[in-house]
């Protein structure tokens, strides 16, 4: 039996953790958007506009389709959030500041990953509208293809810490962080991680070619937490790339958790930075690098770490 | 507790579905300058529906369909010139804005209205009845005229089909426009897909065909052109406007690659060039190479051979498949800029978007070098999407190869096809009636 916090706390926590990530999200978007369309940014505007944004979907009325799958229109975005919420329960913010360690840490963030899949095809199938499912169905060709490089590239980093305990990947960092000792294998996270959020290059399910896709159809409040825990999904990949790949707390002169947050961050930027700098990469290809180049790399990184730690 | 989110509200980018109708495509794009608005991809995203320019009566029920899937609170803006008066007789509710003044303003006092609850929200233009009852033909009111497959309860079923790879899968039939936001405006295509790949298509005849051109003031970038098949018209100004037209054309066309942002800075680039800025789109160039639209998301998409286009003069997309096919290599004052037609081998998409990079550079050289040469009267001109003639543009040439090139190709590359084809179905009709003695402005 490891950490646990209690429920009270831990609901505490990881819905503070979503609001302030999801909100920190939306402002990055937003600067990194502005600056690639070289616009002039204003604070305010950077710092209230997800506000506005968020109010201006909560008064919007919800509009619906001819004979929708209702219970599951409404349950797709409550799924996805706590999926990402259980993903960032797992991320510990320093050694002993983690909501939920389990020894099996890496197989239920894995699991969460996994359901997202469950998640986006319930919402692209419930509203009974062709877009819609032509997005859900995308997914699932994308979903699993990821899958198997995601899961090699995260197993990798569990060999050094021969565990499987989130607290003890980023432990075994002290000396060296994942990044330097498996240099492939940061590179296929991140890329896997776009394609679980279907962020940026690889929002296929949600895309402009489907005006929207699983979300065409999505209006006022449920809109608001589709985006929101796709958003949430976004900072919990972040979370976990730099405690399972850039040593977590571990760094010189400042606190643990400066250093945990301050990584955090800088992998948001990047991946947010890949969604207005980088184009749409067609299904197909996506699924024929997937298979043929992440997997064998991700088995090279395996390999060469397990060589090393021999 | 609504009140305090409304006036929150009222601070946020006005979510607009915008749909331009003749002579307006450029202000309703030119929307995506305006950080005050948001032109959003579905109806059920967007509170206030623009409609733009002019319209024909064909286009009205879709126009009402747009109107009545919008979310509540909900109000329609209409930004038309006075002899617009249809477009009111079919959205009685909306609130009329001058056309050639700036819409954005209009759109946001609009928008707080309806927030303060200063006017209702709109209601429903067409009742709201199901497509058709949900009984069948049964005795039981079961069925319809196939389980897979067929009409039942008069709503088209997934039926099988032989794909691609020897499988029997479902297909499933699906129209999309004429207001789908990567179309141009009134562009409705019926195509049947098997899983992401369309098994065949067909596009509907052009709606605007039955528009009366003659009140329509046509767009900056097209009216020199217009004006260059009946009058000398400076090479400057002619090729400033082709230059720009590339480039607002390559703003849309990042869009629908998902990169929103970088089709606001090639926008805002595309009001800004000057002639002899032809520094500015090779940088542009350079900066697309980065986001490698070229390579993972265009290379090899929606190739068209040579010899498919022989004889369409369809200027930029014939020219990206080798034709050095171009109406002022014949023109004299061209020839005297030294001028050559650029063209590329692919033939692909991402030839196309090249082509049309390097024809804005090429555009905005000649400009700056043309000095005070005007064009040669010859009833023919080169414009923009390729030989506009008096009585057909290229658009209404490439109408009918677009059903052939998107068969066997998934759904996004579909998209992204049509895209690379620069359609405008406005200026095919329009240069159909020229033929009819329409004065052009």
């Amino acid at each position: 039996m490891r950490t646990y916090a209690s429920p009270e706390f831990a609901l505490l926590a990881v819905g503070f953790t979503m609001v302030v990530g999801i909100y920190v999200v939306a402002m990055l978007d937003h600067v990194v958007g502005g600056r690639v369309a070289a616009r002039p940014l204003l604070w305010r505007e950077i710092v209230a506009g997800p506000a506005r944004s968020a109010a201006l979907l909560i008064v919007q009325r919800r509009m619906t389709t001819e004979r929708t799958d209702t219970p599951g229109w409404m349950l797709a975005p409550a799924l996805f959030a706590a999926l990402a919420a259980t993903a960032l329960a797992l991320v510990p913010l320093g050694p002993d500041l983690v909501v939920a360690d389990p020894e099996t840490g890496f197989v239920v963030f894995s699991a969460a990953i996994a359901f997202v899949m469950i998640a986006v095809f319930l919402h692209g199938w419930s509203p009974n509208s062709a877009l819609p499912l032509h997005g859900a169905y995308r997914y699932a060709a994308q979903a699993l293809s990821f899958q198997i490089p995601f899961l090699l590239a995260m197993l990798a980093t569990a060999l050094p810490a021969e565990s499987l305990s989130i607290v003890e990947i980023v432990a075994a960092q002290e000396s060296a962080w994942n990044v330097v000792r498996q240099p492939l294998g940061l590179p296929i996270y991140l890329v896997v991680g776009l394609a679980v959020s279907f962020w940026g290059p690889l929002n296929l399910p949600d895309g402009a070619d489907l005006a929207g896709g699983t979300s065409a159809e999505d209006s006022g409040i449920a809109r608001l937490l589709w985006q929101a825990a796709r958003a949430a999904m976004l900072v919990a990949i972040a979370a976990m790339g730099a405690a399972g790949f850039l040593g977590g707390w571990w760094g010189p002169w400042l606190s643990g958790i400066v250093w945990m947050l301050l990584k955090t961050v800088a992998l948001l930027v990047l991946l947010i930075a890949a969604g207005h700098l980088l184009a749409r990469v067609r299904i197909e290809r996506f699924v024929v690098v997937a298979w043929v180049l992440l997997i064998p790399l991700a088995l090279v990184n395996i390999f060469v770490s397990g060589a090393f730690l021999l | 507790m609504r009140q305090f989110l409304a006036r929150i509200a009222a601070g946020a980018p006005v979510p607009v579905f915008a749909i331009a109708g003749a002579g307006a495509r450029e202000q309703v794009q030119d929307l995506r300058l305006n950080p005050g608005v948001r032109l959003v991809d579905s109806p059920r995203e967007a509170n206030v529906l623009l409609v733009a320019g002019a319209m024909p009566e064909s286009l009205a029920e879709p126009l009402q369909r747009i109107h009545d899937a919008m979310s509540h609170p909900r109000c329609t803006v209409v930004a038309a010139s006075p002899e617009g008066r249809d477009l009111h007789a079919w959205l009685p509710d909306a609130t009329a804005v001058a056309l050639h003044e700036p819409i954005a303003g209009g759109l946001v006092d609009v928008h707080r209205g309806i927030l303060r609850g200063d006017r209702p929200s709109e209601p429903a233009l067409l009742p709201d009845v199901e497509p058709a009852p949900w009984r069948g033909v049964g005795p039981f009111g079961q069925g319809g005229t196939g389980m897979t497959g067929g009409t039942p309860y008069g709503r088209p079923m997934a039926d099988l089909l032989d794909d691609r790879d020897g499988l029997r899968l479902d297909i499933l039939p699906l129209t999309v426009g004429p207001f789908f936001p990567r179309f141009p405006s009134g562009l409705i295509l019926q195509a049947t897909l098997a899983g992401d790949v369309v098994v065949e298509s067909a596009i509907e005849a052009n709606p605007f065909t039955d528009l009366d051109f003659e009140m329509v003031t046509p767009s900056p970038t097209l009216g020199p052109f217009l004006r260059a098949l009946s009058a000398p018209v400076p090479i400057a100004e002619l090729e400033l406007a082709r230059a720009r037209s590339h480039l607002r054309w390559l703003a849309d066309a990042l869009v629908s690659q998902g990169l929103h942002a970088l089709g606001v800075r090639v926008l805002a680039l595309a009001a800004r060039v000057r002639p002899g800025d032809g520094e500015e789109v090779r940088k542009l160039e350079r900066l697309l190479r980065g986001t490698q639209v070229f390579r993972w998301s265009l290379g090899g998409v929606g190739p068209i051979a040579a010899e498919r286009l022989i004889a369409i003069a369809a200027g930029p997309v014939a020219r990206a498949s080798g034709i050095a096919e171009d109406a002022r290599a014949d023109d004299p004052a061209y020839r005297e800029l030294g001028f050559t037609p650029v063209t590329q081998r692919a033939g692909d998409a991402a030839a196309r978007w090249r082509q049309r990079l390097a024809e804005a550079e090429q555009a905005l050289d000649l400009a700056g070098r043309a000095g005070p040469r005007q064009t040669e009267v010859r009833g023919q001109v080169e414009g923009p999407r390729g030989l506009l003639l008096a009585e057909g543009a290229p658009t209404g040439r490439l109408y009918e190869l677009v059903p052939e090139l998107l068969a066997g190709l998934e759904w996004g590359d579909a998209i992204a096809t049509i895209v690379s084809l620069d359609l405008d179905l406005e200026e095919a009709a329009l240069a159909a009636q020229l033929t009819a003695g329409v004065p052009v402005a």
